[in-house]
């Protein structure tokens, strides 16, 4: 789908229109999950597992089932033996024969009132055998390590995952030959590096709402980032037809990967057609900590080597990846890490290996950045202490190295739209680069300032758009996309309002229903805008092919002289006389052509490499996406007498492709960067043994508006030719060179290198301690 | 009976918590009623303090600065009679959590429970506060340093209250409170509350420990001596010796004793600073 | 504590009775009995702020709320403010600038900021940047939050 330059821009797209849906959401009448009410509705609670892993031997229900108003239990007994999961088909609708971590829900109640539920779930009595627990990847690949999976070889698993014991996946991928690389090297350092797990923390809960028709059809609402895969997730593990399950998305309050896959959708669905009633089911917070997923832990080996000009000739990244218990995102993530582990530059030998590993705690999924920002942490600290060995500025050394248009990525297809240079420029000009070295202050504290450079996809898998024109004229567009808040119903109507040149309040999206929607894969993988977007620009200009049709018919000239005015009309060039959309319709309901419908589904197609050039071994998507660019920049200031590390000026450059909606890229540029900032300097779940031990919003940290700091976002736009208007993906980029920044910043004011996240105060005070011993 | 009762006198309110053992206080309600959402207390009513005369407020009260059990947060940091070596009590109060909280949680409510990381617990055991308790037997002070037992343990009695707590009348001398959190508004990793004294300071550590470390000896060794660092960094390493901090999800212990000297030498300078 | 009793409210300028369980929150009681779900649970421990109200004229966490320790008390919920100036001029300026996404924080935020600028007109950055620290947002980085906040006072400055 190639740029079209016969419509020029400027109704719709490149306008920073607010957001369609923002007036109900600051009226407090925007209905989220929680806000839905069924005549009869039952309330969920839910028993966790108290072992990080043990059998199920038996459940004892009877008690539970006299407590005052609950209405029905549930047990691994009732749901089948079907399993479910994004790669790996290794997950029960709930724990059925075994439980994997601590707090994995095992049974289920629902009661008239919510308080009667959490009441009465700890009487459901539940006997194990207690098994020794696997608590991290290395145990789990311990030769006679405990099995979690003991059926793994029976599980149904969608590409070559080379799964055996507790390895849920391996992967490696490799172009040139790095083994012979090292000896033309003037220059290799080497480290070691580990990422903390990090928490969604979006503010809604997950959540969900299920009810069964008097057919036997489930209705479902629930807080969700694609209806599909919620479709799916459910229908899989619950063994029920596609067809007997409609998906449906309230208002969604965040997502950042936890609600990609399904979270307790599928117990709440068994729940209602257990009771016969409709059943609400809404986690609280610690349950949101502890029972969905999480950002994956790495540990990363890197070693990277350049010539005496600073030239990268060999990376070499292995990865050894904490799963938890279910495989869910996790070989997609692990293989999506090691794809990046170059960074955006010229690497001619690279190889990136990785070992995922099953572990006895929660699922480790879809996070914003999918495994990126962990070896973008590692990669561009390693650029850094280059650039300081061989005494190149940090900025000039990426120009030398950086991928130019028309490069490949990982023997890929040519990227064709490359905006990093642009986005170096803008930061190294905005933050007034040259002449800020890092300093020492005095009354005790350092400054510093550091930058990192990313790339990102967008793409991946299908989608569809449909857009109808109503008797009226006014448009109808239906996508299947979920917005999270992001804005993507608003940039998708723009993209349809651009494309038909009318104002946008003439467009009404639909909200995303399997029963209605055309299918589409999800809103993760900075997909939307990209992907979606190319469909519904596709289906409008399908309902611009008919009305150009039936107005050729109506005012009698060729197809070729006619052209589409603003605000809905169509006439001759250079005529006065024009016809409104309305006119067309009526004409196509009522008497030629039928109701003028538009459809558009696309799957992205180019393959991720090309298998005579780079190889693969264990490549979890054969088909990626399109690149986008990013460039991040960060003051810092950290306090000696603690370590205490605060960020006090960002600037983040993105290169969109083109930003059809300015400020609502402006908005991921910041909000990634904050979640980016608090995955860098404090956010991290423990574990205390088998147990989450600050699965709270006390013990569990994100930023606030006092520490988030002044962020400069700056847009950049090199025209994606396949993107609508030019544009691809901006959702995770943000995120992903943030907390690689922070340590570069720190870097450049404390000796050595930053191995660890988060980058805590406690960390940072080690780092000045030794400074101190040194001197 | 309804689970919530509103005394309207403290007699009310002790009688009342001594007739119903399984009943609790409630103050601002901050910590309570997040402690029943999450299902971590099962009590059989809460005693509001909320209608009672008298708690709340700041006022002299002879030699004394009496601030009522009641007491917000956001009243305590925004009272100028807190100055001079009490200043440091206004600062520790304008740290907790954000605003909002700040609307709700009180003096009593937030040493009733004697978290460790509390900000109030080390800028009262620095000034020498008192604690004013109301029970059966009728009312009883303790300085804070007794009042706080053990972990999250205090003295009080079946029955007893935290009507108010008692400072001695504000000096003109530096105070400052300094906090080292996560990010605004968390508990303290760790903090240091510290005045200027006639010729020395009083230091008081809180977060590294079930109690507030303070240590009148070496307070006592250290006066005269305010401009030789070696007696500030083993004044410093003295406090660091009574601490008995655990590793919790804001800090290890370790670092918590590293941070000690560190902090305890930065507040002095903060007061000693030449104005 | 699942008894029930009869609350009087004094809620958005009029005086409401409901029914409700006996422990219940106002937060509970606010959603689950008066329909007024513009405050959000996000946490039910008070650190999120998702469901900031008003009462006795201070920004307050329903959610830490006993409904049985509001008699006398005038409570204000977002719903509340649909006539008010000072909360118009802040509903424009967040959907203008970026402030809204997935919008489930928007309603507390609003509380205090409301608050705040009628409190305090010429709040600079950093004092909205620390009235609003207990009102957690994971979506937007706080930036265009605190530029519409910016933005309503100079509005309703005198």
């Amino acid at each position: 789908m190639s740029l079209d330059l016969d419509i020029p821009d400027g109704i719709a797209v490149g306008l920073s229109i607010p957001k369609l849906e923002n007036r109900e959401k600051v009226t407090g009448r925007a209905e989220f999950i929680d806000d839905l009410y069924r005549s009869g509705m039952l309330h969920a609670a839910i028993l966790g597992s108290p072992y990080p892993h043990a059998r199920i031997l038996s459940y004892d229900v009877a008690e539970a089932l006299e407590a005052p108003g609950v209405v029905g239990v549930l047990t691994g007994d009732d749901v089948p033996a079907s399993r479910m999961g994004a790669f790996i088909k290794d997950e029960h609708a709930l724990a059925k024969g075994k439980v994997l971590y601590l707090g994995e829900p095992v049974a289920a109640l629902a009661a008239e009132t919510l308080e009667q539920a959490r009441a009465a779930v700890n009487l459901i009595r539940v006997k194990y055998e207690e098994l020794p627990a696997v608590l991290s990847p290395e145990e789990g690949l311990v030769d006679d390590a405990p099995i979690l999976h003991e059926h793994l070889d029976d599980y149904l698993k969608v590409f070559d995952t080379g799964s055996k014991g507790n390895l849920c996946s391996r992967t490696e991928l490799s172009e040139g030959d790095v083994d012979t690389a090292w000896d033309a090297c003037a220059l290799i350092v080497e480290d070691e590096f580990t990422t903390a797990p990090q928490a969604h923390v979006a503010m809604e809960p997950c959540g969900a709402l299920a009810d069964v028709d008097a057919q036997g059809r489930v209705t479902l609402w629930s807080s969700n980032q694609s209806v599909f895969r919620v479709q799916a997730n459910v229908c899989e593990s619950l063994d029920l037809p596609m067809s007997k399950l409609r998906s449906l998305t309230p208002r969604v309050g965040g997502g950042f990967g936890n609600k990609m896959e399904s979270h307790i959708q599928p117990l709440t669905v068994a729940l209602a057609l257990k009771t016969g009633r409709p059943v609400k089911c809404i986690l609280t917070r610690e349950e949101d900590f502890e029972i969905v997923r999480a950002r994956h832990p790495f540990k990363i080996r890197m070693k990277t080597g350049v010539d005496s000009q600073g030239k990268i000739l060999a990376r070499d990244c292995e990865v050894l990846v904490d799963c938890g218990a279910f495989a869910d995102d996790s070989p997609g993530v692990m293989g999506y890490a090691l794809l990046m582990a170059g960074g955006p530059y010229r690497i001619p030998n690279m190889r990136a290996r990785g070992q995922l590993v099953y572990t006895n705690k929660l699922r480790f999924g879809a996070y914003r950045g999918f495994g990126n920002p962990q070896v973008t942490f590692a990669g561009e600290q390693q650029i850094d202490q280059i650039a300081r060995q061989l005494n190149i500025d940090p900025i000039e050394i990426r120009r030398r190295n950086i991928l130019k248009e028309g490069d490949r990525w990982f023997a890929g297809p040519k990227i064709a739209s490359n905006g990093l240079g642009r986005c170096i420029d803008a930061i190294e000009e905005a933050s007034s680069w040259a002449s800020c070295p890092s300093s020492k202050m005095p009354l005790g504290k350092r400054r510093g300032r550091g930058l990192a450079l990313t790339a990102h996809i967008s793409g991946l898998l299908g989608t569809g758009a449909i857009v109808r024109m109503l008797e009226d004229g006014t448009i109808s567009l239906n996508t299947g996309a979920t917005d999270i808040g992001q804005g993507s119903d608003t940039v998708l109507a723009q993209i349809c309002a651009e494309t038909l040149k009318i104002p946008i309040n003439m467009v009404s999206v639909s909200s995303p229903d399997t029963d209605g929607s055309p299918y589409n894969w999800g809103t993760t993988a900075s997909r939307v805008t990209y992907t979606t977007g190319r469909a519904v620009a596709g289906a409008a200009r399908e309902v611009v092919r008919q009305i150009m049709e039936h107005a050729s018919e109506i005012l009698d000239v060729p197809i070729e002289y006619l052209e589409l005015r603003n605000g809905g009309r169509v006439a001759a060039k250079g005529a006065n006389e024009d016809l409104p959309f309305a006119a067309i319709s009526g004409r196509a309901h009522w008497a030629k052509g039928g109701p003028i419908v538009g459809s558009h589904t696309l799957v992205f197609e180019e393959p991720t490499h090309d298998p005579k050039r780079a190889i693969a071994l264990g490549l979890p998507f054969p088909r990626i996406g399109v690149f986008s660019f990013a460039a991040t920049l960060v003051d810092i200031e950290i306090d000696e007498v603690t370590g205490q590390t605060q960020v006090t000026e960002a600037w983040s450059a993105m290169d969109v492709g083109r930003a059809i909606n300015p400020r609502l890229v402006e908005v991921q540029i910041e909000g990634g960067f904050v979640q980016g900032m608090g995955f860098a300097l404090y956010e991290e779940m423990i574990w205390d043994g088998a147990r989450l031990a600050n699965p709270s919003l006390m013990d569990y940290k994100i930023p606030t508006s006092a520490d988030a700091p002044p962020i400069h976002s700056i847009i950049i736009e090199d025209p994606e030719p396949d993107g609508p208007f030019g544009a691809k993906g901006a959702g995770e980029i943000g995120l992903n060179a943030v907390p690689a920044s922070i340590a570069n910043a720190v870097n450049a004011c404390c000796y050595g290198v930053s191995k660890a996240l988060p980058l805590s105060s406690e960390r940072v005070l080690a780092r000045i301690l030794e400074d101190e011993d040194a001197s | 009976m309804n689970f919530v009762v509103s005394p309207k006198s403290v007699d009310e309110a002790v009688n009342f918590l001594v007739e119903h053992p399984e009943a609790r206080p409630m103050s601002g309600g901050a910590s309570l009623v997040a402690m029943k959402n999450a299902r971590l207390i099962d009590a059989s009513h809460f005693v509001s303090l909320a209608n009672i005369d008298g708690l709340r407020g700041i006022g002299r009260v002879g030699d004394s600065l009496r601030i009522g059990g009641m007491t917000r947060h956001s009243d305590i940091a925004t009272c100028d009679l807190l100055k001079g070596d009490l200043e440091m009590i206004r600062l520790a109060a304008g740290q907790i959590a954000n605003s909002v909280i700040r609307n709700m949680g009180t003096m009593g409510g937030a040493i009733g429970n004697a978290d460790p990381a509390a900000d109030y617990l080390p800028v009262l055991a620095c000034a020498d506060g008192e604690v004013e308790i109301t029970g059966p037997d009728g009312v009883r002070r303790l300085p804070v340093l007794d009042y706080v037992l053990d972990w999250y343990e205090t003295a009080l009695e079946l029955g007893e209250i935290v009507t108010a707590v008692f400072l001695p009348s504000p000096k003109e001398a530096r105070s400052v409170y300094r906090k080292l959190a996560r990010t605004p508004g968390d508990y303290a990793t760790a903090s240091v509350a510290c005045c200027a004294v006639d010729q020395g300071v009083r230091v008081a550590v809180g977060a590294c420990g079930p109690r507030p470390l303070r240590s009148r000896e070496a307070e006592a060794t250290l006066a005269g001596k305010m401009h030789d660092v070696d007696a500030i960094a083993e004044f410093g390493q003295a406090l660091r010796e009574l601490a008995d901090p655990l590793d919790d999800v804001r800090g290890s212990s370790q670092y918590r004793l590293q941070l000690i000297p560190r902090m305890v030498s930065a507040a002095i300078a903060d007061v000693m600073e030449p104005v | 504590m699942s008894k029930k009793q009869v609350f009087t409210l004094a809620l958005n300028g009029k005086e409401v009775e409901v029914l409700a369980p006996s422990g219940a929150t106002l937060l509970d009681v606010l959603r689950d009995k008066l329909s007024l779900r513009a405050a959000k649970r996000g946490c039910n421990q008070g650190v999120c702020g998702a469901c900031t109200v008003m009462i006795d004229d201070v920004p307050v966490r329903s959610c830490l709320t006993m409904a049985g320790a509001c008699e006398g008390r005038c409570i204000t919920t977002l719903e509340g403010y649909a006539d008010d100036t000072v909360m118009r001029e802040l509903q424009e300026a967040m959907i203008a600038s970026g402030g809204v996404q997935c919008g489930f924080c928007t309603s507390g935020v609003l509380i205090t900021a409301r608050n705040l600028i009628a409190e305090n007109p010429i709040a600079r950055n950093d004092e909205i940047r620390s009235a609003l620290s207990g009102n957690l947002c994971r979506c937007t980085g706080y930036v265009r939050i605190v530029e519409a906040v910016a933005k309503a006072a100079k509005e309703v400055a005198p």
